[in-house]
């Protein structure tokens, strides 16, 4: 099996498979929800992110406005949302794969709560804020960062949810599998923007097959820690607020039984 | 970093009060760095434009020199500024593993002319010129990028940052989001603490399972203490006569002086990128 560059014998899988650990033990340090850092997109790349992102932003922003002229209290809980995503994207997870530790996304908890459009405004202060502040991401990168993070990561970590629900799978169970699979969206749409980024005259896909495959170590399992910690989430939320799950409208009243 | 002339007063105080999570943060914000130093009065906005141009010019160099100047006279201005090299050093950490990750995927995946070749077990591994050229002049980009950036947060306050971005006409929804942000940023990370702490003394992460559970209820935790504090804190706004808009801060005139400065700092850096 050649790949341009490196030949693999997969008759000695063992080997290679240390050589796998190895290289993830040496190249991971801490691993974060997966930004792009600053100056990796070329400019046009760059600029293109950000044309994408905005529409999403500034409907993140009418939506505010509209909800905070009705209830006032709108703004605050929004910002204090927006607080409470960046310190849990802050909180190191030990990913055992990778021998380090990683940080959440954090973006499906506040998708099913309240809602994707102003998830796209909260992911994009709390990235604003970790680009100026701790180097994570960048003010150029903040376009593409935006439309993964934010809007893939909102949208899709949603739309599971709200489809599972449509089966009759559990609460928590959906929630587990809309913290995964908004995860992964995440990953895959990250790993898309630096292929796309980075590639130069080289073709795509070999590319965004090998970043896809760098980064295994640390996302997949980061994935399964997510939706574990999407799942916990609802299910406290469920158990000792369900009126606040009632009035964001993610299960009916009957649902909440007693808890209310 | 023995922070005695680094750090300022009042922080000095909140460290033996505050836990190790929400120092860390702390730390990351340039409030709490001594407040006299080169940059220090110059104006959010000046430096904001100025990093802006120099970023664009950065990202679209074609060669090396040009961001990596740009990283050295950052990390000599973070030095005046007497900045800890280990919290440059901290900020540096993720793009530079991205860097790495990036440089050693177009050595080793992109390119025709090989430049060596290495068996190794069962892999053999070639790297090729031009990926290592290309490699390189984005690991410069990247290095170029952030270290501009390092300087914006280390050398702007958070709220003559916000105050900067409603002067260049940023939606006011977005600014008030920041500050309500910032404000209990710090609140909840010594509330994640607290519970942490808590968790970990009842052997809440004693194995992956439980740790996952326990995450999750930390997790859990902090969006119900931001429901609650959120309705205290309306409470209280409204009955401090808050109608939905928040005060922001206003900009003051720019300095003629400042505006020179900054102009020519671009104008110089236009100069070396043409060349």
């Amino acid at each position: 099996m050649a790949i341009q560059g490196i030949r693999f014998k997969i008759q000695r899988p063992l080997i290679t498979f240390s050589i796998f650990i190895i290289y993830s033990l040496l190249l991971t340090d801490t691993a974060h929800a997966m930004h792009i850092s600053e100056g990796i997109l070329p400019f046009r790349w760059a600029l293109l992110w950000f044309v994408v992102a905005i529409p999403f932003v500034i409907y993140g922003m009418k939506r505010l406005k509209e909800i905070s002229r009705i209830d006032i209290s709108y703004k605050p809980l929004v910002g204090l949302m927006a607080a409470v995503v960046f310190v849990i994207s802050l909180m190191p997870i030990p990913v055992p794969t990778a021998g380090t530790c990683s940080h959440p996304g954090g973006t499906a908890i506040p998708a099913i709560l309240i809602g994707p459009s102003i998830t796209v405004l909260i992911t994009t202060v709390a990235l604003l804020i970790q680009a100026l502040f701790f180097a994570h991401g960048g003010l150029s990168t903040l376009g593409a960062d935006v439309v993964s993070m934010g809007v893939i990561g909102a949208f899709v970590g949603l739309w599971v949810f709200k489809l599972l629900r449509r089966f009759k799978v559990s609460l928590t169970l959906s929630a587990f599998f809309a913290g995964i699979l908004s995860d992964w969206a995440i990953y895959a749409t990250t790993s898309l923007e630096l292929a796309a980024g980075i590639r130069g005259d080289a073709p795509f896909w070999p590319l965004f097959t090998k970043i896809l495959i760098a980064f295994i170590p640390t996302q997949l399992p980061l994935g399964i820690v997510e939706g574990a910690m999407t799942a916990g989430m609802v299910g406290l939320l469920l158990k000792r607020r369900a009126d606040l799950l009632v009035k964001f409208g993610v299960i009916k009243p009957e649902e909440a039984g007693g808890a209310i | 970093m023995e922070a005695g002339v680094v750090w300022n007063a009042e922080y000095k105080q909140e460290r033996d009060k505050r836990s190790d999570l929400t120092m860390a943060v702390c730390e990351c914000f340039s409030d709490n760095f001594r407040k006299r130093h080169l940059l220090s009065d110059v104006d959010a906005r000046i430096k904001l434009l100025v990093v802006l141009s120099l970023l664009l010019m950065v990202l679209s160099y074609k060669g090396i020199f040009f961001p990596l100047l740009i990283a050295g006279g950052s990390f000599i201005l973070c030095l005046s500024m007497r900045i800890p090299p280990r919290m440059i050093l901290i900020r540096f950490a993720q793009p530079l593993f991205i860097a790495v990750v990036v440089l050693l995927l177009k050595f080793f995946f992109t390119g025709e002319e090989p430049l060596f070749s290495v068996g190794l077990y069962c892999i053999e591994i070639t790297g090729y010129k031009e990926g290592l050229l290309e490699g390189l002049r984005i690991t410069s980009r990247i290095i170029g990028g952030v270290s501009l950036v390092i300087v914006l947060g280390f050398a702007t306050p958070f709220t003559e940052f916000v105050a900067a971005l409603a002067w260049l006409r940023v939606p006011r929804q977005f600014v008030e989001i920041m500050l309500f942000a910032y404000r209990y940023l710090f609140v909840f990370l010594e509330d994640a603490s607290t519970i942490y702490n808590a968790q970990k003394n009842r052997l809440g992460y004693a194995g992956i399972k439980k740790g996952l559970h326990s995450f999750g209820v930390l997790a859990g935790s902090l969006v119900l203490r931001g429901f609650e504090q959120s309705q205290k804190t309306s409470e209280a706004m409204i009955q401090r006569g808050y109608s939905g808009d928040m005060p922001l801060l206003r900009g003051k005139p720019l300095k003629m002086r400042e505006l020179l400065a900054g102009a020519l700092i671009v104008i110089i850096g236009g100069v070396i990128w043409l060349m």
